[in-house]
C-alpha cells in the first residue's frame, strides 16, 4: 500500500503543477494568474518534499508563496483591471512559442526517462548538507546575491524619497532665521 | 503481517493517525476560539469595570456558543460585485495554514503530531501564508476600505515577518536546532531561554502581536478608519472563519513563545507523569494568550507610519545587532551563556530606556519644524 501512496501524490502534484502553470499562461485575469502561480509554487514545494528536501520545500513556500506572490498581488492592486492593457502580451506568437517549447521539452523528457534507478536518501534530512554547501562551497555567489539585493533596496529608497526634508526656506529661497 | 500500535496494521494506522490528528486539531482550534472569545470579553470587561456577558448560562459561559450558533445560522450574503472565486477562497487560505501549524506543536513528550527536524521553519512558512489570504480578501471584496485593509496588511505583515524570523534565528543559533522537540529538551531546568535571550523574546512578542493583527497593531481591520478593513464585506460564518483563524494564530504564536523561551512542556512532575506536560504547555500558552488580551484592553492603536517606522527603524536593527552579538559570542566562548545573557539584557534595557529619549528628541524636532513653517505662512506686516 505504501508503494502506491508516493506515485499517487506525485501524480496529483504533477497534474496540479501543469494545470496551474497552463492557467498562468493562458488565462487573461492577472489576479487569477498570480494565485495560480502561487499554487504552482506550492505544488513544487510538494515535489521537493517527495524528494526528501524538506528545507528547500519550506523555503520555497516561505519565499515564493508568502513573499513574492504577495508583492505581485500588491502590484496588481495598483494596476487598472482592464482586459486591453494585457492584450499586448497575447499577440499571435502561439505557434512559435509552441515550437520552441517542444524543442526544449523533448530533450528534457528524454533525459527524465533515462533515469532508471533511484538512490536511497541519506539519513538526517537535508538541512545540514544544504547549510554546509551554501555557506561553504557557494559563499561567494550567496554574498554577491545579498549585495545585489542591498543595492536594489537602496535604489528603491532613493527612487521614492521625497524632497520635503530640506530646511524650510523663505519665498526667495533665503534661509529662515 | 507487521503489527503497529494498538495491534493495527501500520498502513491502516498511518491513515487513522492522520484522521485522528486532523479531527483533534479542528476540535482544539474551534473550542479554543470559543474559550478565547469568552475570556477576551470577560477580561476586557474586568479591566473596563464592567460585568461582561452574564445572562446566558453560569457566568455567561454559554454566550459564545450562542454567538457561534447565530453565526452558523446567518444568511450567506455576498455582494454582487465581489470577485466570487477569490472571495470564497480567502477564508480558507487564511484558515488552513493555521490549522496545519498544530502538527508540530510539542504538547508533551511523545505527544507531537510530527517531530519535524525543521519544525520552526515549517511554522514560519505557514505563518507567512496568512498574508496571501488577507490580501486576496481585501482585493476580492471590491470595496475601497477592504482594499486599503489588504494593502496595509501586506505591508505590515511582510515587514514584521523580518524581526519575527530574526528573533527565531537567535534562539536557533543558541540552541542549535530547528526542531521544536529539541528546543524544548534543551531547557529542562529553571534556566529557561527567556533568562538568556530576553531581547529575542521581546522582539518576537512585538512582532507576533503585529503578525496576528492584534492590538495595538490591528491596522488591517481598524474600525475607526477603515470600517473593518478586509473584513468589511464578510458576514456570517465566512467572517467567523477569519476570527477563528485569528484566535488560532494567537494560540500558535503563544505556543511558539512557550516552547522557545519558557521550556514548553517542562514543569514540576513531568518526569514522573509525562501526560502532565500537556497541562503545563497549555497553561504557558494561555498565559501568553491572556497577555495578548491584556495588551488589547489597555493600549491604543498605532498609526500606520508609526507602525512601519517602529519595525524598520527600531526592531530590525536591534534584532540584527542581537543576532550578530549572539553568533560572535557563541564562536568566541565555549560556554557563552553568561555573555549572551548580558548582551541581551543590555539590549532590552536600551530598548526600554532609550526609546522615550529618542521619542522626546524627535517630538522636539517636529515642534521646531512646525513653528518655522507657521512663521513662514504668517502674512508679513505691512511696512509703509
Amino acid at each position: 500500500m505504501y508503494d502506491l501512496i508516493g506515485p499517487a501524490i506525485f501524480g496529483l502534484l504533477s497534474v496540479g503543477i501543469i494545470a496551474a502553470a497552463g492557467g498562468v499562461v493562458l488565462l487573461k485575469r492577472i489576479t487569477a494568474q498570480a494565485l495560480l502561480m502561487a499554487f504552482t509554487f506550492f505544488c513544487m514545494a510538494g515535489m521537493f518534499l517527495l524528494l526528501g528536501a524538506e528545507t528547500i520545500a519550506a523555503f520555497q513556500v516561505l519565499i515564493y508563496v508568502g513573499a513574492i506572490t504577495v508583492l505581485i498581488l500588491f502590484g496588481v492592486m495598483f494596476t487598472k483591471q482592464d482586459e486591453r492593457a494585457y492584450a499586448l502580451f497575447f499577440q499571435r506568437q502561439t505557434p512559435w512559442a509552441g515550437a520552441v517549447v517542444a524543442a526544449i521539452a523533448l530533450p528534457v523528457i528524454a533525459l527524465a526517462f533515462s533515469f532508471r534507478d533511484g538512490i536511497p536518501l541519506p539519513p538526517g534530512g537535508d538541512l545540514i548538507p544544504l547549510a554546509t554547501s551554501l555557506f561553504g562551497d557557494f559563499t561567494f555567489p550567496f554574498e554577491v546575491a545579498s549585495v545585489l539585493l542591498l543595492a536594489a533596496l537602496v535604489g528603491a529608497i532613493v527612487l521614492v524619497k521625497r524632497d520635503d526634508d530640506e530646511e524650510p526656506t523663505g519665498p526667495a529661497g533665503e534661509p529662515l532665521p | 503481517m507487521p503489527v503497529g500500535p494498538f495491534g493495527i496494521d501500520p498502513a491502516v494506522w498511518a491513515v487513522l493517525r492522520l484522521i485522528i490528528a486532523v479531527v483533534l486539531a479542528i476540535f482544539l482550534v474551534l473550542n479554543g476560539a470559543l474559550a478565547q472569545i469568552f475570556l477576551e470579553r470577560k477580561i476586557q470587561a474586568l479591566m473596563q469595570d464592567r460585568i461582561g456577558p452574564y445572562h446566558t448560562g453560569p457566568f455567561g459561559l454559554l454566550q459564545t456558543i450562542a454567538d457561534a450558533v447565530k453565526l452558523l445560522s446567518k444568511e450567506d450574503i455576498r455582494a454582487k460585485l465581489t470577485d466570487a472565486p477569490f472571495f470564497l477562497a480567502a477564508p480558507a487560505i487564511v484558515f488552513s495554514p493555521m490549522l496545519a501549524s498544530f502538527v508540530v506543536l510539542p504538547f508533551a513528550p511523545d505527544f507531537v503530531g510530527a517531530g519535524l527536524n525543521i519544525g520552526l521553519l515549517y511554522l514560519t512558512t505557514l505563518g507567512s501564508m496568512t498574508v496571501l489570504g488577507i490580501v486576496i480578501a481585501g482585493w476580492a471584496s471590491n470595496n475601497k476600505y477592504s482594499l486599503m485593509g489588504g494593502l496595509r496588511s501586506a505591508g505590515q505583515l511582510i515587514s514584521y515577518e523580518v524581526p519575527q524570523i530574526l528573533a527565531l534565528v537567535t534562539v536557533v543559533l543558541y540552541v542549535g536546532s530547528l526542531s521544536m522537540i529539541d528546543i524544548t529538551r534543551s531547557q529542562p531546568d529553571l534556566l529557561v531561554n527567556v533568562l538568556i535571550l530576553p531581547m529575542a523574546f521581546v522582539t518576537y512578542f512585538i512582532a507576533a502581536l503585529a503578525e496576528t493583527n492584534r492590538n495595538p497593531f490591528d491596522l488591517p481591520e481598524a474600525e475607526s478608519e477603515l470600517v473593518a478593513g478586509f473584513l468589511t464585506e464578510y458576514s456570517g460564518m465566512r467572517w467567523g472563519v477569519f476570527f477563528v483563524a485569528e484566535y488560532g494564530e494567537v494560540t500558535v504564536v503563544s505556543a511558539i513563545m512557550a516552547t522557545l523561551w519558557f521550556g514548553g512542556w517542562h514543569g514540576p512532575g513531568v518526569d514522573a507523569v509525562p501526560a502532565l506536560g500537556i497541562l503545563w504547555f497549555t497553561a504557558k500558552t494561555y498565559g501568553f494568550v491572556l497577555a495578548f488580551m491584556w495588551i488589547r484592553a489597555t493600549l491604543p492603536r498605532l498609526r500606520i507610519d508609526q507602525l512601519m517606522g517602529f519595525c524598520w527603524k527600531v526592531l530590525i536593527p536591534l534584532a540584527l545587532v542581537n543576532i550578530l552579538a549572539t553568533a560572535v559570542l557563541l564562536l568566541v566562548f565555549a560556554d557563552a551563556r553568561l555573555p549572551i545573557a548580558i548582551v541581551n539584557w543590555a539590549l532590552v534595557a536600551g530598548l526600554i530606556f532609550g526609546l522615550p529619549f529618542f521619542q522626546k528628541r524627535r517630538l522636539r524636532g517636529f515642534r521646531v519644524r512646525t513653528r518655522d513653517t507657521a512663521a513662514l505662512r504668517e502674512p508679513r506686516g505691512i511696512v509703509s
